[in-house]
């Protein structure tokens, strides 16, 4: 068959469901069909899957003319998902296919919700096309005979490849990927992903930089021209607005006429607990939206969300309460509207959720920025320029991660054991181990056989035998099946089921809110208030209440750093702050009242001013610095500033930053003047000092914790044998300490360090941060009290920590708290 | 490196490395060794460095040679698991002590208490010495004062600038103290501090006992 009698099958496809391919789709239809990989940038909703499952179908099509009526066994192809509650969707949309088009190919699905029975089936038979989890992939290669299985597979397609760069799931993906590459010799990858800043990079880490695959590759753009309006929600008394917060239920009744005036709400909010009150206090105000309204978030259990999803589809909910678990997958044409409730900290996702509202071609979408203190509402101005300028966010790569190398390494010991030579070469090829030079890797097989460098009397250290013919294997059952639990690089608390005392599950939560419960208390989740019984293994037992409470599950959320273009535009709103009236937004002219406040003992910064602000609380003395750079900025900058100053006399700072600024928080006083004198916003060695600035502070601490669990150092326990995490996050700093102790050379450790200083604070954009101060007149107003601008930050919880006192100094000036009821 | 303490009209001197001495009977307690944790953990392929182990016996051999003990009472969880090839380390080192051995089983124990013997430790469930109850476990019996460890106590403190710091500490009520971990390669718990409570955190190269402010709880205004 050819190529014109291919897409003839799939026009009258579309013909047939009135509908009409849109270029994207058939430019990735020819790409593929020409043994192209490829990256597609295309959005949720758009009809990605079909731009890729139908060259799939159509390549088994032409090499089985007789498709009809017989069927060619074995895996064709492997869609891999994020998020496993979108494979069954997947699936309905190449089973339309399959079908309508008369072949007998079969689809099936393999995450960890699969049963064994199913999977011990599709052992034996493969089904032609797999939808699968990144980890699924890993723990398949983890079977022996992998390499049969995946022999004559034709195409791999990476779906929502946005989420996974940038993430050491991403990295695990281009392991496989680069295994898959070798051992399929006619295999296309093709990756799909939203719009970020850095497209092209994402298809040279999918398909590896300079490599065959990428040279014969596409980037296909899906262009919709889909018109995103931006509204805010300007509270009505701006003087009573709060100046910090993250709840936002202050405009609760100014979303009800936006809900009753469409069809279906999604209201977007920023983590569980926020859902959950937010679900709670509308029905609360609103009895008469009970049965119409509904809250989706990702600890809810699976029935209950699916239920939503469909009742959305049905046009039976007039509005849902939801975290990012509805930001992907899941078309949902009957969503009209949609509410921002809080900054959503990332012009990609703001753009994604927007997306979600008036589905249908050419209809625009419309969404409400609900801001939650009035801090953001300069975020939601500047939020509408970010959208008509698309200042997305990059998401950056991994590069040498030891531990998901580790990992990958210790799964092929698993399956069938693997020669360092040919992975070696393979590992070269990705995005990720470009630069992995011969010596890493040589410490890192040493690792895997020795648990150590050199051979060390009275060790009994077991994990990788290197069998006679050099092969690298694992032989022993014991830790080949603990490292198959352990295949992933999500590194998460533990999470405790929430049941009923009589059965029935409701959700789960993490194991750290649980365990500040005590029996008795009453809290709120999935919408119900509970009494908490008992925990039990790995279940809290839980029942109903009558009773009213204000404690609801936190989760810590995902906090994305703005890019710097949208830190950009922040600032531009926030200078207009100094102009006429009329020439100010409409968000910014609201703010009047706060910006006055705000002038009351400090200024609102014009572009040529740095503004810093001191005051004591009872919590000690504050530091304000307003870059207006972004949170990742202001992290580095933080903790570079607080290190220079603790080289001037010990000191020790508790740091919390925010889009806007940063705070150092100390029990002393720290002279700015001196701060000023002594030049420390300088670039001059700036990376040493930022370098050195973590080793004074618990990043890399933290970072350690997914490095020991990924890397298979810590033991996260088998599912539902109750084996407690606290083990995990104990062992893990124990751990940390004794590498810190005894082996700070071990390349997992520094790991810790690199990670910290690479990935999470941005050094270029530092650099040019620290280049715009140099330039600007520093003002720095010495206030009574904490000022509007500085709210937000000290209010921050979530802190680092950095200190160049010795240890007994500084526990002098402390002491234990005994808790008086 | 020490701090005194009174006891029942007895002298206790806690240690900074976490053991306490009985000045009267010449006698070092100390709890929660898990000797063997680490060679434990690689056997089963977490590659904890291995120098950890011979930090344990350094730091017993410090404490020995300071406080030079007719008797050494080791409180329970000497050995963390089963038998493994630290078991040889702790040979060579038990005999070279001249002191007299002890060990109160703890949960851990579960090597066999022949093998114990063998070397010349006695190991029992419970001991009585005077006033004194040495268990592994805490337990509260009617005129006497318990020693125990197995918690792993710790303390949390805190300070003005939203400070804190948890350090492992020796934890004392009116009829109890339990004695921080002594092993290299374990975990803590943190204690509430209650009513009648003394801390004394250990600082490394110091024992600080821990001053306590009672705080009323604040109330959470609803929002």
């Amino acid at each position: 068959m050819n190529r014109n009698q291919l897409y003839n099958i799939a026009e009258t496809w579309f013909q047939e469901q009135n509908w009409k391919p849109f270029k994207f789709q058939k430019d990735a239809w020819t790409a593929f069909l020409q043994g192209k990989n490829g990256l597609l940038n295309a959005p949720t909703g758009s009809g990605k899957t079909y731009a890729l499952w139908f060259p799939i179908v159509l390549n088994y099509i032409k090499k089985n003319p007789d498709y009809r009526t017989k069927h060619k066994k074995g895996l064709k192809a492997i869609w891999i998902t994020p998020l496993r509650a979108l494979s069954n969707e997947i699936q309905q949309s190449a089973e339309r296919i399959t079908q309508d088009l008369g072949t007998q190919m079969t689809v099936g699905i393999r995450t960890g919700d699969t049963s064994a029975k199913e999977r011990a089936r599709q052992k034996t038979k493969m089904p032609d096309l797999l939808i699968t989890t990144p980890e699924s992939l890993q723990l398949l290669l983890s079977s022996k005979g992998y390499e049969k299985v995946f022999k004559d597979c034709t195409a791999i397609v990476v779906d929502e490849w946005h989420e996974l760069l940038g993430t050491k799931r991403g990295v695990q993906m281009e392991l496989g990927l680069s295994r898959l590459k070798a051992i399929s010799k006619d295999l296309r990858i093709w990756g799909i992903s939203a719009t970020i800043g850095n497209l092209e990079q994402a298809r040279e880490v999918l398909l590896g930089p300079e490599t065959v695959a990428l040279k014969n590759s596409v980037l296909i753009k899906a262009k919709l021209n889909k018109k995103i309006t931006v509204k805010s929600i300007i509270p009505k008394e701006m003087e009573t607005f709060p100046w910090r917060g993250h709840l936002g239920l202050r405009l609760l009744e100014d979303v009800v006429p936006i809900i009753n005036s469409s069809k279906t709400t999604l209201l977007f909010t920023n983590t569980r607990s926020q859902c959950e009150i937010w679900f709670q206090k509308i029905l609360e105000k609103h009895p008469e939206y009970a049965g119409e309204m509904a809250m989706h978030h990702g600890s809810v259990n699976k029935e209950t969300r699916v239920w939503v999803e469909q009742a959305i589809r049905n046009e039976s909910l007039k509005a849902v309460v939801c975290t990012s678990s509805l930001d992907l997958g899941v078309d949902f044409a009957p969503v009209e509207t949609v509410v921002q409730i809080g900054g959503p900290k990332g012009v990609a996702r703001f753009l994604q959720r927007a997306g979600r509202s008036g589905h249908r071609p050419g209809k625009e979408s419309v969404i409400h920025f609900l801001p939650t203190h009035a801090m953001e509402l300069i975020e939601a101005s500047a939020m509408q320029q970010a959208v008509k300028q698309e200042a997305v966010e990059d998401r950056i790569p991994y590069l040498n991660s030891y531990d998901v190398l580790l990992q990958y390494l210790t799964t092929l010991a698993v399956s069938d054991g693997f020669y360092p030579d040919e992975i070696y070469n393979e590992i070269k090829q990705t995005f990720c181990y470009q630069s992995f030079s011969r010596t890493q890797w040589q410490w890192l097989l040493n690792f895997l056989v020795m648990g150590s460098q050199s051979l060390q009397s009275y060790d009994e250290y077991k994990k990788v035998d290197v069998e006679a013919d050099g092969k690298f294997k694992v032989t022993n059952r014991g830790i080949a099946m603990r490292h198959r639990f352990q295949i992933g690089t999500i590194v998460g608390d533990a999470n405790i089921s929430v049941r009923y005392q009589k059965g029935g599950y409701i959700g789960s939560i993490e194991e750290y809110f649980i365990s500040k419960l005590t029996q008795g208390d009453v809290f709120t989740f999935a919408g119900r208030n509970l009494e908490f019984i008992r925990v039990k293994g790995m279940q809290a037992h839980v029942r109903n209440s009558t009773k009213r409470t204000n404690k609801v599950p936190s989760w810590m959320g995902g906090r994305l750093s703005f890019s710097a273009q949208m830190s950009e535009l922040l600032r531009q709103e926030l200078y207009t702050a100094t102009l006429e009236t009329k020439e100010q937004s409409i968000e910014i002219q609201s703010l009047a009242p706060m910006f006055a406040k705000q002038r009351e003992e400090s200024i609102v910064p014009k572009p040529s001013e740095f503004l810093i602000e001191t005051f004591k609380t009872r919590d000690g003395y504050h530091h304000i610095f307003y870059p207006f750079e972004g949170r990742g900025v202001h992290e580095a900058m933080s903790n570079l500033l607080a290190y220079r100053i603790s080289l001037l006399s010990p000191i020790t700072c508790s740091l919390a930053y925010n889009d806007y600024g940063f705070e150092l928080l100390s029990d002393q006083q720290i002279d700015i003047q001196e701060v000023l004198d002594n030049d420390l916003f300088t670039t001059d060695y700036m990376l040493g000092d930022l370098q050195k600035s973590l080793n004074s502070n618990e990043m890399a601490r933290r970072k350690f914790r997914d490095i020991a669990v990924i890397s298979g150092m810590v033991f996260t326990g088998y599912p539902n044998k109750g084996i407690k995490m606290k083990h995990l996050q104990s062992s893990s700093q124990l751990l940390f300490d004794v590498f810190k102790d005894f082996e700070d050379d071990n390349l997992l450790y520094q790991q810790a360090y690199t990670e910290t200083f690479e990935h999470q604070l941005e050094e270029g954009r530092l650099r040019l941060a620290l280049e715009r101060i140099a330039q600007q007149e520093t003002v720095w107003k010495q206030c009574t009290k904490a000022t509007p601008f500085s709210f937000p930050i000290i209010t921050d919880r979530l802190r680092e920590k950095l200190s160049s006192e010795k240890l007994a100094d500084r526990i002098k000036k402390m002491t234990a708290i005994l808790m008086r009821k | 490196m020490t701090e005194l303490i009174k006891i029942k009209d007895q002298n206790f001197i806690m240690h900074a490395s976490g053991v306490l001495f009985w000045e009267e009977r010449s006698t070092m307690l100390i709890s929660d060794v898990h000797l063997g944790k680490v060679s434990h953990f690689r056997k089963f392929g977490a590659a904890v460095p291995q120098q950890a182990v011979q930090k344990n016996f350094d730091v017993l051999n410090e404490s020995v040679a300071f406080f030079k003990p007719r008797t050494i009472v080791f409180m329970g969880d000497l050995f963390h698991s089963s038998l493994n090839k630290e078991w040889g380390l702790f040979e060579e080192w038990s005999a070279k002590i001249t002191a007299k051995l002890v060990l109160v089983s703890g949960n851990h124990d579960i090597i066999s208490p022949l093998k114990y013997e063998d070397l010349g430790i006695a190991v029992v469930s419970e001991l009585n010495l005077e006033r004194f109850l040495l268990t592994h476990h805490p337990e509260e019996r009617e005129g006497w004062f318990n020693f125990a460890g197995h918690i792993h106590p710790a303390i949390k403190l805190t300070g003005l600038g939203r400070q804190s710091v948890r350090l492992p500490c020796f934890f004392k009520t009116k009829n109890q103290m339990i004695l921080p971990a002594f092993g290299e390669f374990t975990g803590t718990f943190t204690m509430q501090p209650t009513d009648d409570c003394e801390a004394y955190a250990l600082l490394g190269d110091s024992v600080l006992k821990v001053p306590i402010k009672e705080v009323k709880k604040r109330r959470r205004s609803a929002r």
